[in-house]
């Protein structure tokens, strides 16, 4: 039985890590300006075409990658700046339209250079090579995703708790204009915090992309939105919950993937029931349960309105 | 013996780890204008929201002509018959002044959906329409009804939430602060409209102020407040000679 | 004096509702003397099923102020309860071929089953309304979009495919062609395949407007301006979320009802979340809290993505010069570009709160409405 739903379970644990990573600035970004970034799951899709033209385009992959991680991070400072910063005193729907116009944007520019057309990931050595464990054949990158995920999010912890700037981050999160009262460049942490998250989305594209190794310009709907129920069933801000929210979503999604298989081998149902639609509604359904239930998350705070 | 228009019950108002309303029993008496009084931060703002429901007591309980409120919705508590205005003005601002205290009718009306659509309901909005249109035309502010609300000068716009209030037919009316911003004359004026509406209207009034002269000059009684605990209750003379008040508030004879 | 009714209806009034009247009069001459095929109808078609449901997303959003990103599952909901209710007995074993010709076995008159779709559609919202709106904006969103996505995958799941034959289309039923009136030869004697949908949507549409003016119309705006003074001016929050989000949702599914009309052909996976971010965009420029933006806008965009700027997504060659940048997918990138623009420099949209008569009325000074 186990080894029916292992393989199943490692594809989770793997897609889990790339979730996280782009969970983590969505908690971040919401953290600070109280802005779901509709955008955010388009820039990881970006990331990823980028990597495909480029090298493409001839340039060695050992250049590429810093390469694009650059670009990324850069496209993000690039939205924040044009398309948040001048609405920073607009009414929250503002905002939250400007960033869904920014998706429809990015989406439409890559449907436009691409003409639609599925494109393919560059392989990336070593970490496409296949493996074995136990009863799961699959590619090295399901093995170091959550590996590499766990170090850059201690990284990402130890910068909050022990750096100036992530202390300026923390105080902002808390109380945006007391910030800037204390003498905190506003611009400069919020840029900062784009920057972070645009770049972990980058590192998740390429593990994520090196898997599924299709790109085309809706790539980044689905991994965006279910990133984004990962930071609010972690409880939005906490960048540890985004990242046991991720991993939880990405192994039940995969589960419910292999669920009629799973079912069936183990004699409960007699036929396939067609399940596998539902793995992408589940992770809705999850945030539906966890917004009614407990709408500040595994690990989030409450916070009272003074009237 | 007049009837308890409101009786508040030893109430409680704990957040978190602060207690900010501490077994606090009042009681307002039909067509009595009662204020509370106590410096900043001492729960007066928390005891209405208690009352109004905004906030549901931690413990205690409150009666609205001796039938249990506690715990209900605001818009519950204001159908049953008690109206506010907010410390800081809450107007509607995509709204004009006329539509501020039309909106207010909506809740005694006697339509639904499908006929207030249907335009099946004429007589009632046109009745509501008089209504909003006498209520304005009693403080002057007639003139401004086509203004955006949020336009006017803010002590017109005190009164507006005040005449808004009073469309939805309370019997008792809470006011917030009614004074704050304004200039001696204007506060003097505000004094006397009180003491009108509670004749015209038939009113129970209950107010918080910081305006002393407001205060003594048009409460029947006072009760004062500090830390959340009730230090003093009287007609407004035994209040200003109450040495606990005078040290926790009024200072030595000082105006605020 | 009581000069509160003191005239039935103002002149701006009365012009606008004669350049209505005009319209109409217009779109039906035109469509008995132009072809039938002619742009100007699959504009005005199209048109008329996205100011529909664009009025309808600005009643919840822009009036009520529920930022719901739910439209395209409504819209699902409607275009399949018309179509399943419609599809001609004779048709049925052709379109569900998988599924031994479908469970249901008879079919509603048109304007039926596109009530029908509204109240489906509206009963939807009432259960998803219920753990749903006393969410903060932008949760509401997000749940709203997930519900919708919910939704799309239900429509597709095999196991209900006698109903709504699982991914596969849904074809053959009445479309906005089986309005024009035919003779004992089959051939049209009166055309009214645009005139109907822009009927049926004006009236729908003058509902809403209805219903936007009328005393319940003021408590939602109340709500969207401050919740807690609503609330305590007497407003059940709750209860007139409800009312809004269900009335919304039931002119969304009329309107999904019409654009399964005017597509000819239902499938659920068709209606996507882009699809709610398209209404969206057009509330936006249209201006949030006007019901003639919306239309305008509708109309405007549908204009500009089947007709007017088609060009720019063809190759154009100049004597040998090709004009760089023109191919397909262009005119999407610009719509993005002038959506950004708008959204980022004229909040307003075109019309910002302003109606129709706002337009004739004189000029009046800056703290009035419309400014």
């Amino acid at each position: 039985m186990w080894n029916t739903i292992f393989p199943y379970f490692l594809s989770g644990v793997s897609v889990g890590g790339q979730y996280a990573l782009i969970a983590i600035g969505y908690s971040m970004v919401y953290g600070i300006l109280r802005l779901i970034n509709f955008a955010h799951g388009d820039v990881f899709m970006v990331a990823g075409i980028l990597m495909v033209y480029i090298s493409a385009s001839g340039v060695p992959l050992w250049i590429c990658i810093p390469l694009v991680l650059v670009l990324t991070s850069l496209l993000g400072f690039i939205i924040e700046r044009l398309a948040y910063k001048p609405l920073r005193t607009a009414p929250r729907m503002s905002i939250m339209i400007s960033a869904i116009g920014v998706s429809y944007t990015l989406q439409n520019l890559v449907l436009y250079v691409t003409g639609g057309l599925n494109q393919f990931y560059p392989t990336i050595p070593w970490v496409s090579d296949s493996i074995t464990i136990g009863s799961a054949t699959t590619k090295i990158v399901t093995v170091v995703t959550p590996v590499l995920t766990l170090l850059l999010v201690y990284g990402l912890v130890m910068l909050i708790n022990h750096t100036k700037v992530g202390m300026a981050m923390r105080a902002v999160s808390k109380d945006f204009e007391t910030s800037q009262l204390m003498g905190i460049n506003i611009n400069r942490v919020i840029s900062i915090t784009f920057v972070i998250g645009s770049f972990l989305a980058g590192i998740g594209s390429m593990l994520y992309f090196t898997n599924y190794t299709t790109v085309i310009q809706t790539s980044g709907a689905m991994p965006g939105l279910k990133a984004f129920v990962a930071a609010v069933f972690g409880g939005i801000g906490s960048i540890p919950g985004a990242v046991i929210g991720a991993f939880i979503i990405g192994i039940c999604e995969n589960i419910i993937k292999g669920l009629d298989i799973i079912l069936l081998k183990s004699g409960l149902i007699a036929k396939p029931m067609g399940l596998a639609t539902f793995s992408d509604a589940f992770t809705f359904a999850l945030l539906i349960i966890i917004l009614v239930v407990k709408p500040t998350g595994l690990f989030g705070e409450k916070t009272i309105d003074k009237v | 013996m007049a009837d308890k228009i409101l009786r508040i019950e030893d109430l409680t108002m704990q957040f978190g780890g602060v207690v900010a309303v501490d077994h606090f029993s009042m009681v307002i008496n039909q067509g009595e204008i009662v204020a509370l009084i106590g410096p900043n931060g001492a729960g007066k703002t928390t005891a209405f929201n208690a009352v109004t429901g905004v906030y549901t007591p931690t413990s205690g309980s409150v009666y609205l002509v001796e039938k249990n409120i506690t715990g209900m919705r605001p818009d519950q508590i204001t159908s049953l018959g008690i109206a506010r205005t907010f410390q800081n003005i809450r107007l509607f601002s995509s709204m004009t002044v006329f539509e501020n205290v039309l909106t207010a009718h909506h809740l005694r009306r006697t339509s639904n959906v499908f006929t207030a659509t249907l335009r099946l309901n004429a007589a009632e909005e046109a009745r509501m329409r008089k209504d909003t249109e006498e209520l304005l035309k009693r403080v002057d502010l007639y003139e401004f009804k086509d203004e955006m609300a949020t336009s006017l000068p803010y002590g017109k716009q005190r009164l507006l939430e005040i005449v808004r209030a009073l469309a939805t037919k309370p019997k008792l009316l809470l006011l917030d602060e009614p004074a704050a911003g304004m200039n001696p004359q204007e506060t003097e004026e505000l004094g006397e409209f009180i003491k009108r509406i509670r004749k015209e209207f038939d009113l129970s009034i209950f107010i918080i102020e910081h305006h002393m002269n407001l205060v003594m000059g048009i409460s029947d009684r006072i009760y004062v407040i500090e830390f959340g605990k009730q230090i003093a209750e009287g007609v407004p003379e035994e209040i200003q000679n109450n040495p606990a008040v005078i040290d926790a508030y009024l200072g030595g004879g000082e105006d605020l | 004096m009581s000069n509160v009714d003191k005239k039935k209806f103002s002149t701006p009034q009365i012009i606008s509702a004669a350049i209505i009247l005009a319209f109409y009069v217009l779109v039906f001459i035109a469509e008995q003397t132009l072809a039938p095929t002619s742009m100007i109808f699959t504009v005005l078609k199209k048109g008329a099923t996205y100011a529909l449901v664009a009025v309808s997303m600005n009643l919840l959003n822009g009036f009520t102020g529920i930022f719901s990103l739910g439209q395209a599952g409504f819209m699902l909901i409607g275009a399949y309860v018309y179509a399943i209710f419609t599809i001609p007995l004779t048709q049925r074993a052709a379109v569900y071929q998988y599924y031994n010709g479908g469970i249901v076995q008879f079919t509603l008159p048109v304007f039926v089953a596109m009530i029908m779709s509204g109240l489906v559609a509206a009963f939807f919202a009432y259960l998803i309304g219920l753990p749903v709106l006393r969410l903060k904006s932008d949760y509401l969103a997000v749940a709203t979009l997930g519900f919708a996505e919910i939704i799309r995958a239900i429509f597709q799941w095999d196991k209900i495919g006698p109903l709504t034959n699982g991914s596969n289309m849904l074809r053959l039923f009445p479309t906005f062609n089986d309005f024009n009136i035919k003779n004992s030869n089959g051939e049209v004697v009166i055309y009214l395949s645009t005139l109907v949908p822009l009927l049926i949507s004006g009236v729908c549409i003058a509902l809403i407007l209805l219903l936007i003016n009328s005393t319940f119309g003021r408590a939602l705006r109340a709500m969207k301006d401050d919740e807690i003074s609503a609330e305590a001016m007497g407003i059940h929050l709750a209860s007139h979320k409800q009312l809004a989000f269900c009335i919304s949702s039931f002119f969304t599914g009329v309107g999904g009802a019409m654009l399964a009309m005017y597509q000819t052909t239902v499938q659920a996976k068709s209606f996507t979340t882009a699809m709610t971010y398209e209404i969206l965009l057009i509330v936006v420029i249209g201006g949030i809290g006007s019901v003639t933006g919306s239309c305008l806008s509708s109309f405007l965009f549908v204009a500009c993505s089947e007709w007017w700027l088609r060009f720019l997504d063809q190759k154009q060659v100049i004597g040998e010069f090709e004009v760089p940048l023109l191919r397909n997918g262009f005119r999407l990138v610009v719509f993005s570009i002038i959506i950004m623009i708008v959204v980022l420099f004229f909040r307003q949209g075109i019309m910002g709160t302003r109606e129709l008569p706002d337009l004739f009325r004189k000029k009046r000074s800056a703290a009035k409405k419309g400014a």
